[in-house]
């Protein structure tokens, strides 16, 4: 009698417990969807962020004005400064997921953000998009099946650059080359990335000094002299945000840029924008998401129309990419039928979605987008008030990113270690 | 390797130093004078960038914009640094270093926010005068015009400083101050206004500074804390309260960074805080202090 009574009341217990779980992961029709954002509101990133927190603020406002994620969940934004550190970030990030309770977390700017928050997402089975930061290390190691990447990372950057670069190097019978790169994470990876690929594709051109800035610096006239003084044939660099406003404004006024090739460096939108008045026309720049690239499909075309109606301004590459991030996210739980963090992460997985930038898919094995990288020339255009790149190159992701077999071998590597 | 690329990056170790003279200056003013160690020096060199934007920005369709903008600038700065003094600082006087520490801390933290409140979060860009916009050529090399005008005005501020301190009677009642505050005071010489004064000359020197790194590149937050640890180091190594030494130390801290870049990239921080700390232990009132204050 009292062994049946025992088991009645375990029986209670467990259909109790599923009911809570259940409860727990199931959301009601009408529940709100938090989504978190851990952008670089201040600091050396904040250049870049402030324009993708403006566009993840509209695309909520058009998802919410349908009635948020599938029709019923409408979404609640967080958004948290990381300061562009990696301590803060990951701070930032445990407040969203455990005082906010998000269930996806947008960002970073810092490429050492997103390889610190990365674990922490996992930990709490939350969605993680980069859509600014891209050092490949977020999904080539310590894979994370949680963390989707929207933005071509540092190697795909990387290889657009060296294709373009190993074209330039034999029509002008290049020998020698320095770098120069922000002493962080995304600048070490793309310039080692680079390096490696220059190698493989005109071994013989040879490097001859790498220079490696520290973040947040704000005089490059040393690294100016020094650069000049090595004499190379052309110079790589991998400079981003207010530091890249610095260095480009400095070694414009040093004549650097019409002594010493400088292709492929990192000429967003933004600093099209920015410097429109000073940018020396005809450099060969890198950019990750220029909206004039694709103003042929209608998202785009709509996107760039709304952001310029609601904030009188042109979007920059990081606005682009922060507005596909939140789309592809809703399309992810329009697939999964589900705001449930963990089947929405299956969802995703190898899912082709529709972004501003035409039909790309993830890639099964690192969650990659298969998005392009961008090259041009510099030029004015009637269209705009600043200039854009004309003689545009679109490298496709898939003929950029890493091989599937180097990324097994690095991650078994890790694995050893 | 080409003399006149050694020559080049001497230059440009000059100008580096120079824009460091100009912050430190202040930061070794005050805490020789006033015993007072200004975390916030390097926050209020940034509001000094900040403020030269908006008179830019007021003044941007005429040509001498900047010309204005930047001792515009500093006065703003030097009048905040009065507020600053007179509301917070002559309260801390006798407090222990800790304390005004955290109080300049707290500044720092105070600041951050009301820049962001005033300015925003996005980038500031201020164009720099169309007749510095040019490389200059000296011996065949070119070297920015716009750090020419940075080093003009960074030997301007030493001397006009020198003058100030050598020359006139409240620079005299300055430097014995350093020495001995009882003595100056003992000899009726009110000290509240004289520590005002060197308050408010020490935060408009750096209003001056941020005022010029603005057109430098993009003003934006965070610009302070890359160069408060290194206008330590200038203010260590050349001794706290010494003009010459700061100077001599800024010098210095910029030709071994330059050089540094040019024979050991990587290492060019690194042998900044190296020669620090060398300075602290063999000397550790710096090369031009006095033993006296250490």
């Amino acid at each position: 009698m009292r062994t049946k009574s025992l088991l009645c009341l375990a029986a209670v217990l467990a259909v109790c417990l599923t009911l809570v779980s259940g409860g727990m992961t199931q959301a009601r029709a009408g529940e709100p969807y938090n989504l978190g954002a851990a952008l670089a509101i201040t600091g050396t990133g904040a250049l870049y962020c402030q324009d993708g927190v403006d566009a993840i603020k509209l695309a909520v406002e058009e998802i919410n004005a349908k009635g948020g994620f599938l029709g019923q969940h409408p979404i609640k934004l967080y958004i948290r400064d990381t300061h562009t550190k990696p301590d803060s970030a990951v701070r930032a990030t445990r407040d969203l997921i455990l005082r906010d309770k998000v269930r996806t977390v947008l960002g970073t700017y810092s490429s050492a953000c997103a390889v610190a928050i990365k674990p922490v997402c996992l930990e709490y089975k939350v969605l993680h998009i980069p859509a600014i930061s891209n050092s490949e290390g977020i999904t080539l190691t310590n894979f994370s099946p949680y963390t989707y990447q929207v933005v071509p990372n540092s190697y795909m950057q990387a290889k657009a650059v060296v294709l373009g670069v190993a074209a330039l190097a034999k029509k002008k019978g290049w020998k020698t080359f320095a770098t120069i790169a922000s002493d962080y994470e995304w600048g070490r990876s793309t310039q080692q990335n680079t390096v490696a690929l220059l190698k493989q594709l005109a071994p013989d051109l040879k490097l001859i000094k790498e220079f490696w800035p520290p973040l947040g610096e704000t005089q490059f006239t040393s690294y100016i002299t020094a650069i000049m003084a090595q004499k190379p044939d052309f110079v790589i660099g991998s400079i981003a945000s207010k530091d890249n406003v610095a260095w480009m404004k400095q070694a414009k006024a040093y004549g650097f840029f019409k002594k010493i090739p400088y292709p492929g460096s990192l000429i967003s939108v933004t600093e099209l924008i920015l410097q429109a008045k000073t940018l020396d026309r005809g450099l060969v720049g890198l950019c990750r998401a220029p909206f004039f690239a694709h103003m042929d499909v209608p998202m785009m075309a709509n996107f760039v129309k709304a952001f310029k109606k609601k904030y009188n301004r042109y979007p920059s590459d990081w606005a682009v990419m922060e507005y596909d991030a939140v789309y592809g996210l809703k399309q992810g739980i329009e697939k999964a039928k589900s705001i449930d963090s963990a089947k929405v992460k299956d969802a995703l997985k190898g899912a082709t979605i529709d972004t501003t930038r035409g039909k790309l898919y993830f890639r099964d094995i690192d969650n990659q987008l298969s998005c392009s990288s961008y090259l041009g020339v510099v030029a004015d255009d009637p269209q705009y008030p600043f200039p854009i790149y004309h003689d545009l190159v679109e490298v496709k992701g898939p003929d950029s990113w890493r091989p599937e077999k180097e990324i097994i071998a690095a991650r078994a590597a890790e694995k050893k270690k | 390797m080409d003399l006149s690329l050694l020559f080049a990056q001497a230059l440009s170790g000059l100008s580096r130093g120079m824009m460091l003279f100009l912050i430190a200056s202040g930061l070794s003013l005050i805490f020789g004078v006033m015993n007072i160690l200004n975390f916030a020096h390097a926050t209020l060199w940034l509001v000094g960038a900040y403020a030269c934007y908006t008179f830019w920005f007021l003044l941007q369709t005429h040509d001498f914009a900047v010309w204005l903008a930047i001792p515009l600038a500093a006065l703003s700065v030097g009048l905040v640094g009065w507020v600053i003094e007179v509301v917070l600082i002559r309260r801390v006087y006798d407090r222990e270093l800790p304390e005004q520490l955290l109080l300049t801390y707290a500044l720092v933290l105070i600041l951050g926010d009301l820049i962001k409140i005033t300015w925003g979060v996005d980038d500031k860009l201020i164009a720099r005068p169309a007749m510095l916009s040019e490389p200059v050529y000296i011996a065949g090399v070119p070297i920015d015009s716009y750090f020419i005008f940075v080093i003009a005005v960074g030997f301007a501020v030493y001397l006009a400083l020198w003058w100030f301190l050598q020359k006139t009677r409240y620079g005299h009642i300055v430097r014995a101050a350093v020495f001995s505050r009882e003595m100056v005071s003992a000899l009726g010489i009110p000290i509240p206004i004289i520590y005002t004064g060197v308050f408010v000359l020490g935060i408009f020197i750096a209003g001056l500074a941020g005022a010029i790194q603005g057109p430098v590149g993009s003003v934006t937050l965070g610009m302070d804390m890359a160069v408060v640890i290194q206008a330590f180091c200038v203010v260590i190594i050349g001794g706290f309260g010494s003009l010459p030494g700061t100077m001599v130390s800024s010098i210095i801290v910029g030709e071994v960074y330059a050089f540094s870049i040019l024979f050991w990239p990587g290492g060019a921080l690194a042998l900044i805080f190296i020669l620090t700390a060398i300075v602290l232990i063999v000397r550790p009132w710096g090369l031009f202090g006095t033993p006296l204050r250490a």
